[in-house]
Formats: C-alpha cells, sequence, structure tokens
C-alpha cells in the first residue's frame, strides 16, 4: 500500500462506518417523525454508505476478503436498522397488550 | 438506603475524585509530548502516562462497581450478603492505590527483580500494579463476586440480569490472574497480557455495563424488566460474538501465526454492527419519550454513550482494524484516538450517567435539571472530540512519516515525531484537553450541587418574567 493509499482507503473506511451510524440514526428519526425530509435524508445516508462501499471495493488496494467483507457488512447495515426498529416495536406493543 | 448503597455512594466519591487524578496525569502526559524535557529528573513521561491509565481503569471499576452495589439490593430485594467485608475492602483498595501510586511517583526506574515485580511495578501496561496489589485487587473482585453470587443465592432470587452479571463475574474475575505471570518471552507475553486487557474491555466489561445501563435504562425511562432483558440477551450475544475474537487485531504484528490477521480483521470488522443496532435502539427510546424525563443529566449521558460507543469503537476502530491499514497505524497516536474516544463512549459516559441517577434519588430531587450540567456536558463533549481530533491529525502523520515513507526505523520515529502535523496535533490535545478540565471541574461542582439548589417556584418564576 502506497503512503496516500494508506491515507485514503482508512479515511474511506471511517465515512463508510460514519454514513452507516448517520443512515440508522435518520431511519430511526424518520420512523418517529414521519416527516418526508428526514426519511429522504435516511435514504440518502443509505445510498451514500452504499456508495462509500462501491468506492472501497473498486478503488482501495484492500484484498479481495475484505472487499467481499465489505459488501457483507453493507448488507447488513441496509438490514439492521429496519430489524431492529421492528423488533423494538414488537417487544414494547407485546409488553402493552401482556 | 442499604448498607451496600452506602458504600456505593464511597466507590462514586472515589471514583470521580480518581477521574480527577486521570485527567491531571493526563494532561501532564499530553505536555511532554510538547516540552520532552518537562520536570526532568523530577517525574518521567512513563510515570505520568502510568497515572493516567492506571487511574482511568480503576475510576471506570470503580464506577461500575457503585452502580451494582446502589442497584443490586433492589433488584434482590435484601442487603448483599458479606456487605462488612466489602466495606472494610473499600479502604483497603484506596489505600492500596494510594501506596501504589506513591511508590510510582518515588520509585520511578530502576533495575528489575523479583523483589520490584512484588514491591513496584510489575511493568505490563494497564496492569502496572506491584503484586502485592494485584493480589489486593483479587481480593477485592472475589468479595465482590461473593456479595452478588451469595445475595442471589441467599435470596433465591436470580433476575435475567443478575444472571448475565454473575456468568460475566467469572471471566472477569479469572482474566485478571493473567496481571501475574512474568514470561520472558515478549510474544507468550504479549499474547496472555492481551486476554486480560482486550477480553476484559471489549468482552466483560461490555456485558458489566451492559447490565448497569439495563439497570438505569428501567429506573431512568420506566422501560419494562422483559424487554430490558431481551435486549440485554441479544446486545450481549452480538457484542461477544464479535469481540471475543476480535481480539485478534492485536495479535497481528507481535509473533502470532498468521491465521490471525484473518480471524482478527474478520471479527473486528464485524464490531460496529451491533453498535449500529444500539444507536437505533438509542433513538426508539429517546423518540418514544419524547426526550421528556425527571433526569435530563443521566437521560443525556446514556444516549451520549450509544452514540459515543459507536463513533468511538465503531467508526475510529474500523478506520485501523483491518490489517493493510493496521500495519502502519498501530501503536500511534491514531490508536490512542481510538482509544480515547471508545472509553469515553462505552464506559465513562455510562458511569457519569448512573451517578446522576443515584444522586437525583439520594437528594429526593423530583426532577433534575439546570444550566451547568449542559455546560459540563458540552465542555467534557468538545474537550474529548478535540482530543481525539487533534490526536487522529497526530497519528496520520505517524503512520505516513514514520511507518509508511520511513519504514519504522528510529531515525524515521524521529521524523515522525518533528513533523509538524504531529507537533500542531499534539498543542491542539492540549488545548482541547484543558476545555475536557474545565468540563470536569463543572461536573463535579454540578454533582455536588444538583438538586440541593432549592427550584423556583412556577408562580414566582412568572411574576418575575
Amino acid at each position: 500500500m502506497s503512503t496516500p493509499d494508506l491515507l485514503q482507503t482508512a479515511l474511506l473506511l471511517g465515512v463508510y462506518v460514519a454514513l452507516a451510524g448517520l443512515y440508522g440514526l435518520f431511519y430511526a428519526i424518520a420512523r418517529l417523525a414521519t416527516a418526508p425530509l428526514i426519511r429522504g435524508a435516511a435514504a440518502f445516508a443509505g445510498t451514500l454508505h452504499v456508495l462509500m462501499g462501491a468506492v472501497v471495493v473498486l478503488w482501495t488496494p484492500l484484498g479481495t476478503p475484505w472487499k467481499g467483507l465489505i459488501v457483507a457488512s453493507s448488507a447488513a447495515v441496509l438490514v439492521i436498522p429496519p430489524l431492529t426498529w421492528r423488533l423494538l416495536q414488537r417487544s414494547h406493543e407485546t409488553e402493552i397488550e401482556g | 438506603m442499604y448498607r451496600s448503597q452506602v458504600l456505593a455512594l464511597k466507590y462514586f466519591s472515589a471514583a470521580m475524585a480518581l477521574f480527577g487524578v486521570m485527567v491531571l496525569a493526563g494532561l501532564l502526559a499530553a505536555c511532554y509530548y510538547i516540552h520532552p524535557d518537562l520536570l526532568f529528573g523530577i517525574l518521567h513521561f512513563n510515570i505520568a502516562k502510568i497515572l493516567h491509565i492506571d487511574t482511568m481503569i480503576i475510576w471506570l471499576l470503580m464506577g461500575f462497581m457503585g452502580a451494582l452495589y446502589w442497584f443490586l439490593p433492589e433488584e434482590f430485594g435484601r442487603e448483599l450478603a458479606g456487605i462488612a467485608a466489602a466495606e472494610a475492602l473499600f479502604y483497603v483498595f484506596c489505600a492500596a492505590v494510594a501506596v501504589v501510586a506513591i511508590v510510582f511517583i518515588f520509585v520511578q526506574y530502576g533495575g528489575a527483580n523479583e523483589a520490584t515485580l512484588w514491591f513496584i511495578n510489575q511493568g505490563r501496561k494497564y496492569v502496572e500494579a506491584p503484586r502485592w496489589a494485584a493480589i489486593g485487587v483479587v481480593v477485592i473482585m472475589a468479595v465482590f463476586a461473593y456479595n452478588i453470587i451469595g445475595t442471589a443465592y441467599a435470596s433465591r432470587k436470580i433476575t435475567g440480569i443478575t444472571a448475565v452479571l454473575m456468568v460475566d463475574l467469572v471471566p472477569l474475575l479469572a482474566l485478571y490472574l493473567i496481571a501475574f505471570p512474568a514470561i520472558s518471552n515478549m510474544s507468550t507475553d504479549l499474547f496472555w497480557w492481551w486476554w486480560l486487557v482486550h477480553l476484559w474491555v471489549e468482552a466483560t466489561w461490555e456485558v458489566l455495563i451492559g447490565c448497569i445501563m439495563a439497570l438505569t435504562l428501567m429506573r431512568l425511562l420506566g422501560t419494562p424488566r422483559r424487554i430490558v432483558e431481551m435486549w440485554l440477551y441479544i446486545e450481549v450475544a452480538l457484542v461477544l460474538g464479535t469481540g471475543i475474537l476480535g481480539l485478534g487485531h492485536h495479535y497481528f504484528w507481535i509473533g502470532t501465526p498468521a491465521y490471525w490477521l484473518a480471524i482478527g480483521g474478520f471479527f473486528s470488522a464485524l464490531e460496529p454492527l451491533p453498535l449500529l443496532g444500539m444507536v437505533v435502539h438509542a433513538v426508539y427510546d429517546a423518540g418514544t419519550h419524547r426526550m421528556k424525563t425527571t433526569n435530563k443529566p443521566a437521560f443525556y449521558w446514556m444516549m451520549a454513550e450509544a452514540f459515543g460507543n459507536f463513533l468511538g469503537g465503531g467508526v475510529w476502530g474500523f478506520m485501523i482494524t483491518l490489517p493493510q491499514v493496521n500495519l502502519y497505524a498501530h501503536g500511534t497516536q491514531w490508536t490512542v484516538s481510538h482509544g480515547h474516544f471508545a472509553f469515553w463512549g462505552a464506559y465513562a459516559s455510562g458511569v457519569v450517567s448512573v451517578i446522576y441517577l443515584v444522586v437525583q434519588k439520594v437528594r429526593g430531587a423530583a426532577e433534575l435539571d439546570g444550566a451547568l450540567w449542559k455546560w459540563s456536558f458540552a465542555a467534557l463533549n468538545i474537550g474529548l472530540i478535540g482530543m481525539v481530533g487533534a490526536l487522529l491529525v497526530s497519528g496520520f502523520a505517524q503512520a505516513f512519516v514514520e511507518r509508511a515513507i520511513g519504514g519504522s526505523t528510529h531515525e524515521a520515529f524521529i521524523a515522525g515525531q518533528e513533523n509538524p502535523w504531529f507537533v500542531q496535533g499534539m498543542i491542539m490535545r492540549v488545548i482541547f484537553g484543558l476545555i475536557f478540565a474545565a468540563g470536569y471541574a463543572a461536573l463535579m461542582w454540578d454533582l455536588l450541587t444538583i438538586g440541593k439548589r432549592a427550584p423556583v417556584p412556577a408562580a414566582v418564576a412568572v411574576a418575575a418574567e
């Protein structure tokens, strides 16, 4: 890995995870507020996260297995917020009904 | 109030005092990077650094113990078993910490033999305390374990949270025993030493803070036990699932077999995923309560815990966890930046949240709010984020100049230390460290006074307007 590649790759990885967090944050706020703007922000953050994953896969010198892991992580990131939300809602509803 | 809750207050007081020592020692250690000859011949850098990182471990541990001594009598519905021994050992613990610190300051360097291992310094980062003190820690933790397990047995009452807690106590105690052996092969020594450091911090402590946050959530937001316990199981499973073998990211460059590159990289790359779930959970809790609570500082510190954990552990950790990047980044200020952010987010914020919760209960305040906690919250978090940002810049310079360009030679190390980006990062770290210290002072003052200040009756406030 060359010196510029090092910094570039590390920063891209950091932004990649930060965007995952931003997507989760906006997704959850959008579910609470149901404002179209926030829903749009969640979709935008999610798209940016996927794009960042694509940039990491296409333009960094990471090995192929690590690039595969990035793709798999992105798939998990997109699923985790809705899954967590549904689970939270269901557990709270069950508690109220019980 | 139960006797163990009185003991909890003592533990919280000691924890907050040690938090202050940690801040002072950290500021001092930071100054050495700008003036390497500071206090030359009087107090060496290594001692300031030891005091900084060891007090960090101890104040958090005391914070956890305080939290559990506070919550558990309510959880079991009775006084904790063996409370008299725990009370006595609190003073032993404090005295031992003071003696060890004094010895570190007065015997800063010298030869190493069996006697120095027993009485001066064991020489292993984070667990420098000499053996006599380490034995003391084992005794204290054993009594702590007895307090919990003995009470559960006596009360015949085990909840989901206490069951998880009791299972966690076994590795918490057992892993500390790794602090004792003096292994002369450095690779072997580091291999086991990481079991202690990593598995304490990224496994047993994660479970401990998970239990403490579960108990806090029930009291702070009134979340039903069944929900809290279900999430505790899920989050503990996910954190342990990724965290235990994430240990491998410490084995990349210490002489262990190459397969650790794949194991460590893979599992630590998964570590941000459960943290993402925690962010969603935090927003859910905040939203369903519409940010309304009778204890705003505790609530905000709890939110800071979820977000800080994600940023410090997840984002900062992911930048350096894959072997190809870690080759250049390990052991630089970059990892220091990650360490500061992750400890702050994952643990320190949680402990502060619990202390505010307890303060409200002790002072019988119907509502806890005010201006000062907001100032301390802002100064501590801005100071911390500024410090980790500055350390990140310095770490970039080191990884670039010393590692990638210079090839990790001694000459390259010096070039890295003299690089303007590195130096400026170190200066900024001290400036933000001062903001953090101001935040600590405000936090202490607030904890001492909040809830004591008489609330302004609504009618008077309206008339004044």
